[in-house]
C-alpha cells in the first residue's frame, strides 16, 4: 500500500493478487450473487486507488479495505433498491469439496453442509457479516472491531451471538426436514 | 467465572486463540457448569462446520478486468501527472529555454522578411529537442525516467523512426513491466507502420508477463493485424501459458479471423 500511496499505481497489483479473492468470498456470501461480486470487487480496488490519500500508514490496510468493502456492498444495495436474496441460483452453483469418507458419509456430510450454508444465507445480513469477517475472511477481533466501528468485546459477544442465532436456524431446517 | 464471562470466551474457544490463565478459569469453569458445557460444545460444531460450506472462486475475468482497468488508470495517472514534473524537470528546463530562444531568433528573422522555410527550420529542431529527451529519459536507469521518456514519445512527430525503434527495444528489453506497458500504448501513434506491428508481434512471442501479452493482444485486435494470428494459435500451443491470457489469446483470434 505504500507504493500506491507514494504513486506507484503498479502496487496496486500486488494488493489484487493478495486480496482479490477473500474479498470475492466475502461479496459472494453477502449478496450471494456472483456477478455482481466480481464488479464490487473491482470497485474496491478502483476506490483503494481514488481514496488512497486517507489511508493512514500505520492503522490497518485490512481492515481499512474491509471498510471499504463494506460501503461499496451498501452503495450496491442503495443503488439497486431491493437486496438480492442469498442462496439463490448463483449460491447454489458453488461446488462442494471432495472429501475422502465413505460415500454415505460424504453424502451425509454434503447434506449437512448444504444445510448450514442454506441456514447462514436465511441469519439477519449484520449477524452473518461479522461470521463472515470472523470465520471466513481471518481477521483479527481488532481488525473485525475497526471495520464495523465498535469495541473488541463486542466483537465477540456479536459473533457468538452470531453462531448462536445459526445453530437456531440450522437446527430448526433440520427438525423441519426430518419431520 | 460467571456463565455470562464464560460466553465471552467461547469465540476464542472456537478459534483457538486463548492464553493460558483464561483457558485455565474457562476449563475450570466448564467442570462445573454442565450448561455452558453444552454449549460452547453444540456450538463448536456449527462453528467447525461453517469451515466445511466451499468457498466461491472468482473466474479468469475478474482479473483481466481488473489489469485492463489498471492500465487505463495508470494511462490517466501519468497524463495528471506530466504538467507538474514537466514544470521540474532541469532538461524540460532547459529545452523551454532553448525553445523560447529560438522561436525569439526565428521570430525576429520572420520580422526581418525571411522566407517561411524558416519557420519549418523553427518546428523541426523542435521537434528533434523533443526527440533527444525521449532517447535520453528512455535510457535512465530509474524506471520512472523512462515511464517519463515513454511519455516524452506522445509529443514527436509520428514519422520519428528512431524513437519508433526506442519504444520496440523498450517493449522488448526493459526489465520493468510497467515501463514495458506504457511503449504498448505508446507504440499506438506509430501503428501505421508496419515495423511496428511487425514489431508488436516478435515482443508478443518473447513476452513472459500476462499483463504486457494482454496489452499486446488488445492492441493488434484493435489494429485488427491478421499476421499476428500465427503467433497467437502459437502462443496457444503453450502448455504453461496464463490462464487469462488464453482467454484473450482465444477472444483475438475469434476477432482478427
Amino acid at each position: 500500500m505504500r507504493r500506491v500511496c507514494q504513486g506507484d499505481l503498479g502496487g496496486l497489483a500486488a494488493l489484487f493478487e493478495r486480496y482479490h479473492r477473500p474479498l470475492y468470498q466475502y461479496f459472494v456470501h453477502l449478496s450471494g450473487n456472483r456477478d455482481l461480486s466480481q464488479d464490487l470487487v473491482q470497485d474496491v480496488f478502483f476506490r483503494i486507488l481514488k481514496y488512497r490519500d486517507t489511508f493512514q500508514p500505520d492503522a490497518s490496510f485490512t481492515a481499512w479495505m474491509y471498510q471499504i468493502a463494506r460501503n461499496t456492498h451498501t452503495d450496491s444495495l442503495r443503488k439497486r433498491r431491493f437486496e438480492v436474496i442469498p442462496g439463490g441460483a448463483d449460491a447454489k452453483e458453488i461446488e462442494m469439496p471432495s472429501h475422502d469418507e465413505a460415500p454415505e458419509d460424504r453424502i451425509g456430510r454434503k447434506q449437512e453442509v448444504k444445510l448450514l450454508r442454506k441456514a447462514l444465507d436465511r441469519l439477519p445480513p449484520e449477524k452473518r457479516e461479522v461470521l463472515i469477517l470472523s470465520r471466513y475472511q481471518n481477521l483479527k477481533y481488532e481488525e473485525i472491531a475497526e471495520i464495523l466501528d465498535c469495541e473488541v468485546n463486542t466483537v465477540k459477544v456479536r459473533v457468538y451471538r452470531a453462531v448462536q442465532a445459526l445453530s437456531q436456524i440450522y437446527f430448526q431446517m433440520a427438525n423441519e426436514k426430518a419431520g | 467465572m460467571t456463565c455470562e464471562e464464560a460466553r465471552g470466551y467461547f469465540v476464542d474457544v472456537w478459534r483457538g486463540d486463548m492464553d493460558e490463565t483464561a483457558e485455565r478459569a474457562f476449563q475450570t469453569h466448564l467442570h462445573s457448569c454442565e450448561t455452558c458445557r453444552r454449549e460452547v460444545e453444540s456450538l463448536r460444531s456449527v462453528w467447525e462446520g461453517l469451515g466445511a460450506v466451499p468457498r466461491p472462486e472468482p473466474d479468469a475475468g475478474l482479473r483481466t478486468d481488473f489489469y485492463s482497468s489498471l492500465r487505463e488508470w495508470q494511462r490517466r495517472d501519468s497524463e495528471r501527472k506530466r504538467p507538474l514534473w514537466w514544470v521540474r524537470h532541469p532538461a524540460v528546463q532547459g529545452i523551454a529555454a532553448a525553445v523560447v530562444l529560438a522561436a525569439g531568433i526565428g521570430i525576429g528573422r520572420l520580422t526581418l522578411g525571411h522566407d517561411e522555410g524558416k519557420l519549418a527550420d523553427l518546428q523541426r529542431e523542435v521537434n528533434d529537442m523533443r526527440q533527444m529527451v525521449a532517447l535520453s529519459l528512455l535510457q535512465q536507469q530509474s524506471a520512472s525516467d523512462r515511464l517519463k521518456g515513454v511519455s516524452w514519445t506522445y509529443r514527436v512527430e509520428q514519422s520519428d523512426i528512431e524513437v519508433q525503434d526506442a519504444l520496440l527495444h523498450t517493449l522488448k528489453t526493459d526489465p520493468n513491466e510497467n515501463v514495458r506497458l506504457a511503449a504498448v500504448d505508446a507504440l499506438r501513434k506509430f501503428s501505421r507502420s508496419p515495423e511496428t506491428r511487425a514489431g508488436l508481434v516478435q515482443a508478443l512471442e518473447t513476452q513472459r508477463s500476462p499483463i504486457v501479452q494482454v496489452a499486446i493482444i488488445d492492441e493488434l485486435v484493435d489494429l485488427g493485424d491478421k499476421s499476428s494470428i500465427r503467433t497467437m494459435n502459437g502462443l496457444l500451443q503453450e502448455p504453461e501459458l496464463n490462464p487469462s491470457v488464453r482467454k484473450r489469446v482465444q477472444w483475438a483470434v475469434g476477432q482478427l479471423q
